[in-house]
């Protein structure tokens, strides 16, 4: 799979979706140049403060929408790049580089079945590579997705992941909390608690996107199955 | 020139006006470095960021790459007046 070096773009700030007190999904047109070409997993590097800091953010849009992209932003962590987004104006201009990153779906027909576990705002590259699989690119093979949050009032897209079940039969959805009410009668618990507990198909690609400990317990577990290592895929910059 | 690898945790090599250096305590493997400036850094064998040439990329890609280090996990100096262009000392 070959890679482009990244280029600097700028695009202005079309939509701000307010998920919950701590995920918002930010839309942004792009000006110069006016199309981004990227695979399903990449993000951008985004300018933000004057000196020149730059952070990463996750596309979780898909590739064949190229004249903008979509970003999904945990906003909890006050850190200088979730000022600058919280503080942007609609029709704001921002200055990025992209597209960057090897976290993709490789055409690598020895993985039979896609299995995507992610956890918080880990979710972006997922809904990018899951609506780039499924509508974009047709793939037949068996999918999950495994995704922990840890309150019922995180969670959202929710109906959009149970809608892309109901319409692609190779499509299954697991929501997992680990703090929920009573009521909830889905997966509790830590996501990969909830991973264990369903039978994983073989020869399997696994892609994991979220916290470290999510991440090193994921890899641990995968290595006693004796998952080859090139069927285990994820992004450490979370 | 000699090398000293290894014998800190900050890793450097000097050739060119910008001189990066790689603090390998805080690399998180994000890459972003090796993705912008694929020509001076690359990942070990441990995902952490290494100096591979300081002349590989211009100094002002040198630059951005070290600013999308969501960590300041590397340091830019100006070798020709000695100061630290990034992260800025202010």
């Amino acid at each position: 799979m070959e890679f482009q070096p990244p280029q600097k773009y700028t695009a202005k700030l079309q939509d701000k979706i307010v998920h919950n007190d701590k995920f918002i999904q930010l839309h942004f047109e792009l000006s110069e140049p006016h199309r981004l070409s990227f695979l399903a997993g990449q993000y951008v590097s985004i300018k933000v403060a004057d000196r020149g800091d730059r952070r990463p953010y996750s596309i979780c849009s898909a590739p064949v929408v190229d004249h903008s992209f979509e970003l999904l932003v945990d906003v909890t962590p006050h850190g200088v790049g979730i000022e600058y987004l919280l503080g942007l104006d609609f029709g704001a201009e921002i200055e990025l580089l992209g597209p960057m990153g090897r976290f993709v779906v490789p055409d690598m027909p020895s993985e039979q079945a896609l299995q995507f576990v992610a956890t918080g705002s880990g979710i972006a590259p997922m809904r990018s590579m899951l609506l780039d699989q499924l509508q974009t690119k047709k793939d037949t093979r068996p999918m999950t997705l495994y995704w922990g949050l840890r309150h019922e009032e995180d969670t959202f897209w929710l109906l959009e992941f149970e809608e892309l079940a109901h319409n692609f039969s190779n499509f299954s959805f697991h929501p997992v909390l680990s703090k929920p009410k009573e009521a909830w009668s889905l997966c509790r618990g830590r996501v990969t608690d909830c991973v264990k507990t369903h039978q994983q198909p073989e020869q399997a690609g696994y892609y994991l996107c979220g916290n470290s400990a999510m991440l090193e317990d994921m890899i641990n577990i995968l290595k006693d199955q004796k998952v080859p290592e090139e069927h285990v895929h994820h992004e450490s910059f979370f | 020139m000699t090398d000293t690898p290894q014998q800190s945790t900050e890793q450097t090599k000097q050739i060119g006006k910008y001189k990066v250096a790689v603090i390998r305590d805080k690399c998180i493997s994000a890459g972003s470095c090796t993705h912008i400036a694929p020509a001076v850094f690359e990942l070990d064998e441990e995902g952490i960021a290494t100096v591979i040439s300081q002349d590989g990329n211009d100094d002002e890609t040198k630059l951005l790459a070290a600013q999308s280090c969501p960590t300041m996990a590397i340091t830019v100096t100006d070798t020709e007046t000695g100061q630290q262009v990034w992260p800025p000392q202010d």
